[in-house]
Order: structure tokens, then C-alpha cells, then sequence
């Protein structure tokens, strides 16, 4: 039971991380038609400034964040207006390498602006809480129940925002036709940019969020979850906002929940087909349910 | 009017060689496609042999086999997505499928090469007729994100098996393949490779996958079977990325697998993408240019000049921004700039005809 409640307790902040960068890629998803494959980077992007804040000055840890959310949010922000803003007839596929190239680019800027060293985040509270069940104890971070609180109220709010603000209406319209919103009068480059914005906001965040949990910064750190999102996309289906947050919440669970059950089992060699597992898994149900879980189905004219 | 001229010019040549030239000039024969092909590769070992012997920059070879490595996955790629119409990120993780047959049969087995090659192209063959028939279902940007799950799958079974692999030698007829040799056998499979597609371009089946392109019901309407066509593109994409593997095993001779910026990662998956599009995703040449724009430029030529020696990252920063442009304004790549360059000279050249001989009102 003890070992139980940690592997959940465990996957909590990878799940935090994943439903923000899948609810930033979603994001320029539904508004700029295309898998913004530079999302990773652009959220290393924010943890690099927050990191290199932090190290300068003796500003407080949430001021630093602030500040890198920002940075990543205008840097997303001049990438839509400089280039997708141009580029917004340039075919599907064309707009993936687009942002493509802006992984090159940016890979190529971090180590001129910020030098070859290795940035670190401290944990945002230190310490932790412990009770004991079945005998064994069971540990929970200070800094875990933070990341979920905040991710909760981000993911909250921006789903509030949809749903009842008037952004959030002109977003959809955007969303579902993006020529005629504009004929509606939407502004559909502000409502573009405003997402890029956000999408950028969120990715700093999150790359903040597993930065402080631990893991080490790199310039492909935040790959792993752009991936993951990816797929939670098209598992949960682009078609709604909720579908791709919801499937994201589930991958990482699962991967724990997959290491749980094989220990249990008896097999413990099999730990690190975990995730090999949970790809399979999701692929099976892709392939049986292409639209996604949550997806609608299109009908197409011929 | 001078568009009108240029075509009149062309017609006329045509019409006269149908006339006077029953027997065939030596400049016809040099027109030949696969003849081109052959020219590159000799050319190739003449350069490998020169920076062999140290003549030319030693770098040089190594940056040109690794291109040429990763050239025979652009290619494939160049059939699936310019020809058949279809996409995929798979690339990182079919390469994977050569580098293990190489570490497995030649390392651990101890056996020649070409059962390496073998082996690695019967697995690929299967992974690729299974992402064949996922493709039916699935289409579009849908599909390129479940070829990226699927490579991502095969990582961490790399991963799991066995992160860091490598080869001490290379054997193949017999014969020890030294490490700085490896250029000569990978362009001579890059330019065979380049022959097989190059005529199957132009063979209905190039047609038919083209058809396919354009329009799946209209291919299917004009009895172009969708399934046997899908599989083939997926299945040859899948086996010449897997040669890839093979090849760079050949010449670099270790991998590892969790290295996030290794041959098995999404980045790679991307470069390649990025090569075919940078080039022109019709051309065979473009794919290779722009495979040696991604891989090859870095260490060949722009490490001969100190400032980016100095400032290596400036040059992934510059090639980001070329395939931005690329893309923004020259939606063929290069070979699109290269045809409307011909197209200009050609033009210029019936003007200067013109200003010489006055106007041809024939």
C-alpha cells in the first residue's frame, strides 16, 4: 500500500508538467494548425532565465519565475507575430519545419546568451510530510502539493476563461474556422498571438515545475513531455480543449502505475519496459479509435 | 511573348533531333539520370581517397560519410513524403533497427556485413508494412505524431535492451573494413540506392504513388490499390533508414541510446525532415543537398573558418533560420530555386539570340 501511495505520489509532478505543456500545445494547435514541435525548447527557454535570475540576484524564487514565464511569453509572442503571422498560408507540413527550425535557432541561442553551464532551480519549499500506512512510510513532498496547486488553479482558470470570457469565444471561433472568425470581426492575429503567449507562459512554468522537483537542465529536457503531449493529443483527441489535458494526466500515472503492478507481480526486471508499455498501450487505442477518446468524428466531402 | 519564344526554341530542337539524329550523340547518353549517379560516386571516392591521404582536410571524410549516411534515409524519405504523399517522424527509430543488426550480428555473432544488412532490412520490412497499415486509418498530422510514438517506442526498447553499444571491426567479403575506408562503401550504396529510386520514380509505380498523392479517391477510381501502395512507400522509407543505421555504425562505430541528441532521438527524425524539405521534396538531388546543408556543412567547411570554429552554436542558429526561409519563401526548396534559375538563363539566353540575330517571326 505504502509503495502504492508513492509510485502516485511520485507521478504527481510529472503529471503537473505534462497537462501544462499539452494545454500549451493544444493551444497552438487549435489556433495556428499545426504541432508546435519547438514547444520544449521554448519552455527550457524560461527555466534558463528563471535559473539565471535566481542566480544573479537575491530576488525571491516566485519573482523569477514571473519574470521567465514573461521572457518565454514574448519570445513566443515575437515568433508568431515575426513569423507565423507571414507564414499562416504555408501548408501543414510546412509550418511543422517551420517550428522546427526555431528548435535550431533557439538551441543555437541559449548557449550564446547564457554559456555552457548547467543552471539549477531550487525547490520552491523545502521539506516534506510523512504518514505511515501499512507499516512503511509514505512521503510527500512540500514542493509536489505546490506544483499540483498551482497547475491546478493555471489549468482552471485558462479552462474558466474559455468557457465563459470573451477571448475564450473568440479562441473557439478561431479554433473551428479561422477565415471566417475574421470575417465575424474576430481579430484572429491577436487571438493567435495571445495563445502563442500563453502557450509560451505555460511551458516556462512547467519547465520550472520539474526543474525544481529535481531533474537536471538541459537544452532537450523539457523533449520528453513535448512528446508526451503529442501524444495525449491525439490520444484525448485535438477536436476538444479537455481531451488532451485529460489523456495527458494519464500517461505519466500510468507509466508509474505500470512499474507498481509489474513489482507486484513479481517481474521486477520489466520496470524499464514501463514506458515502452504505456506507448504501446496508447497506440492501440489510437489505432482503434483514431479520433481519440474524447474525439468527434469529421465527415468529409470526397 | 519571350515565354512564348523560349517554347517555340524548345519545340524546334525537339523536332529537329526527331529528324536528323537517328543515331544517338555522346551528349545524349550523358543525359542519362543513372549515369549522373555513377559520376557522383566516382567523384566521391576520389575526394574520400584524397582526404584519406590527407590532401584534402582528414575532417573532410568523416563529414561527408556521415552525410552520405543520413542521405539514403532522405531519400527514402523523399519517395514517402514528395511521391506518396504521406509523413513520418519514425525516422530516428527505424535507424536504430540498422545500428542493432550491426552491434548483434558483426559484434556479438561475429559475422560479415552483409548478413547485418540483411537482417536489419527484414525487420524494417515488418516494422514498416505494420506503420503501412496503421497509415490507412490514419492520416495527416495524426499520423506523423504515431510514427513519433512508435519511434519513440523503439528508443526505450534500445534503451532497454542495451543503451551504449559499439563495434570494434568491421568485416565485409572477408576483408577488415578499416574506419577511415568506410566513405568508399557508403557512397557506393548511397549512389545504388539513388539508381533503385530514381527508376522507380519513373516506373508506374512512381506514378501510381503520385497518383495516390494528388488524390486517394482518384487513385483508387483509376484501380491504383491504396494498401499495396501505402505499404510499399512505408516499407522502403522504413528499410533505407535502417541501411542508415547500418552505414553510421559503419563509420562512427558506437551509439547510445539515451542520449537525447543521439540518431535515435526526435531531433534526428526532424533534421531529416527539414533536409528533404530544404532541398525539395522531389528531388533526389535536393534531399542529398539538403541532408549535406543539415549534417555535412558544420564539420567540412564551416569548421575551416575560425570565427565558427570559435562559435559552433552559431551555425545551428543560422541553419534554423535558413529553413525558416526556405520554407516561408521557397516552398520547393532548393531545386524549385534551381529550376527558376535555368528557367532565367534560358530566358536570357533567347534574349541575347534575339539581340544577335533579330526576331524570330517563324
Amino acid at each position: 500500500m505504502a509503495y502504492f501511495l508513492n509510485q502516485i505520489f511520485g507521478s504527481i509532478t510529472p503529471m503537473c508538467v505534462t497537462a501544462l505543456v499539452t494545454m500549451a500545445i493544444t493551444l497552438i494547435f487549435k489556433t495556428s494548425f499545426t504541432t508546435n514541435f519547438a514547444q520544449g525548447v521554448i519552455s527550457a527557454f524560461g527555466s534558463y532565465v528563471t535559473a539565471a535570475i535566481l542566480t544573479q540576484k537575491g530576488v525571491p524564487m516566485w519573482l523569477a519565475l514571473i519574470l521567465g514565464m514573461l521572457s518565454s511569453m514574448a519570445f513566443a509572442v515575437v515568433i508568431d507575430v515575426v513569423i507565423f503571422r507571414r507564414g499562416r498560408y504555408v501548408n501543414a507540413l510546412g509550418k511543422q519545419i517551420i517550428t522546427m527550425g526555431l528548435i535550431s535557432i533557439i538551441v543555437g541561442a541559449i548557449p550564446l546568451i547564457f554559456g555552457i553551464s548547467v543552471p539549477v532551480i531550487p525547490k520552491f519549499i523545502e521539506g516534506s510530510y510523512q504518514f505511515t500506512a501499512g507499516g512503511k512510510d509514505v512521503i510527500i513532498t512540500k514542493n509536489t502539493i505546490l506544483s499540483m496547486v498551482v497547475t491546478a488553479i493555471v489549468i482552471a482558470v485558462i479552462f474558466i476563461l474559455l468557457r465563459f470570457s470573451k477571448w475564450g469565444l473568440s479562441v473557439r471561433a478561431t479554433a473551428s474556422n479561422e477565415y471566417i472568425a475574421g470575417m465575424m470581426g474576430i481579430n484572429t492575429h491577436i487571438v493567435t498571438a495571445v495563445s502563442w503567449g500563453l502557450a509560451g507562459a505555460l511551458g516556462a512554468l512547467a519547465a520550472v515545475l520539474n526543474a525544481s522537483s529535481g531533474t537536471t537542465i538541459g537544452i532537450y529536457f523539457m523533449t520528453n513531455y513535448q512528446v508526451y503531449a503529442f501524444l495525449a493529443g491525439i490520444l484525448g483527441g485535438f477536436a476538444t480543449f479537455y481531451g488532451p489535458v485529460i489523456a495527458a494526466l494519464f500517461i505519466p500515472l500510468a507509466n508509474n502505475l505500470i512499474q507498481y503492478i509489474v513489482n507486484v507481480l513479481g517481474m521486477p526486471e520489466l520496470t524499464g519496459w514501463s514506458m515502452v508499455i504505456v506507448y504501446a498501450l496508447a497506440l492501440i487505442i489510437i489505432f482503434f479509435k483514431p479520433q481519440g477518446i474524447f474525439g468527434k468524428k469529421i465527415a468529409r466531402k470526397v | 511573348m519571350n515565354k512564348y519564344l523560349s517554347q517555340n526554341y524548345a519545340f524546334r530542337k525537339a523536332s529537329d533531333r526527331a529528324n536528323y539524329s537517328s543515331e544517338k550523340k555522346l551528349s545524349d547518353y550523358l543525359k542519362n539520370p543513372n549515369l549522373h549517379f555513377v559520376f557522383f560516386a566516382i567523384a566521391m571516392c576520389v575526394v574520400a581517397y584524397l582526404s584519406v591521404t590527407k590532401v584534402l582536410p582528414y575532417s573532410l571524410q568523416t563529414g561527408l560519410a556521415i552525410t552520405f549516411s543520413y542521405a539514403i534515409s532522405s531519400i527514402g524519405f523523399c519517395l514517402l513524403m514528395g511521391y506518396s504523399g504521406l509523413a513520418s517522424l519514425g525516422t530516428g527509430g527505424f535507424i536504430g533497427i540498422g545500428t542493432y543488426a550491426v552491434y548483434y550480428i558483426m559484434g556479438e555473432s561475429g559475422l560479415s556485413l552483409g548478413i547485418a544488412v540483411l537482417v536489419s532490412l527484414g525487420v524494417a520490412i515488418l516494422i514498416g508494412i505494420i506503420v503501412g497499415f496503421i497509415s490507412l486509418r490514419i492520416e495527416g498530422i495524426y499520423l506523423v505524431i504515431l510514427t513519433l510514438g512508435l519511434s519513440e517506442i523503439l528508443r526505450n526498447l534500445y534503451m532497454v535492451i542495451e543503451d551504449s553499444i559499439s563495434v570494434s571491426s568491421i568485416k565485409i567479403f572477408g576483408m577488415t573494413l578499416r574506419r577511415q575506408d568506410s566513405m568508399y562503401l557508403i557512397v557506393i550504396v548511397l549512389s545504388l540506392i539513388m539508381i533503385v529510386t530514381n527508376n522507380l520514380i519513373n516506373s508506374p509505380t512512381g506514378r501510381a504513388m503520385l497518383a495516390m498523392k494528388n488524390s486517394t479517391a482518384a487513385a483508387q477510381a483509376m484501380g491504383i490499390s491504396l494498401i499495396k501502395y501505402r505499404l510499399m512507400a512505408f516499407v522502403i522509407c522504413t528499410a533505407y533508414s535502417s541501411l542508415t543505421g547500418v552505414m553510421l555504425m559503419v563509420c562512427i562505430r558506437t551509439a547510445m541510446a539515451s542520449n537525447g541528441t543521439g540518431f535515435y532521438a526526435l531531433i534526428t527524425s526532424l533534421n531529416i525532415l527539414a533536409a528533404v524539405i530544404i532541398g525539395g521534396f522531389k528531388s533526389i538531388w535536393g534531399a542529398v543537398f539538403g541532408t549535406y546543408i543539415m549534417y555535412g556543412i558544420q564539420t567540412t567547411l564551416l569548421n575551416q573558418i575560425p570565427f565558427f570554429q570559435k562559435n559552433p552554436e552559431i551555425i545551428t542558429f543560422i541553419s534554423g533560420g535558413l529553413v525558416i526561409i526556405v520554407v516561408m519563401f521557397y516552398p520547393g526548396g532548393l531545386a524549385q530555386l534551381l529550376t527558376e534559375l535555368k528557367g532565367k538563363l534560358k530566358g536570357l539566353k533567347a534574349r541575347i539570340k534575339e539581340g544577335i540575330y533579330g526576331k524570330d517571326l517563324g
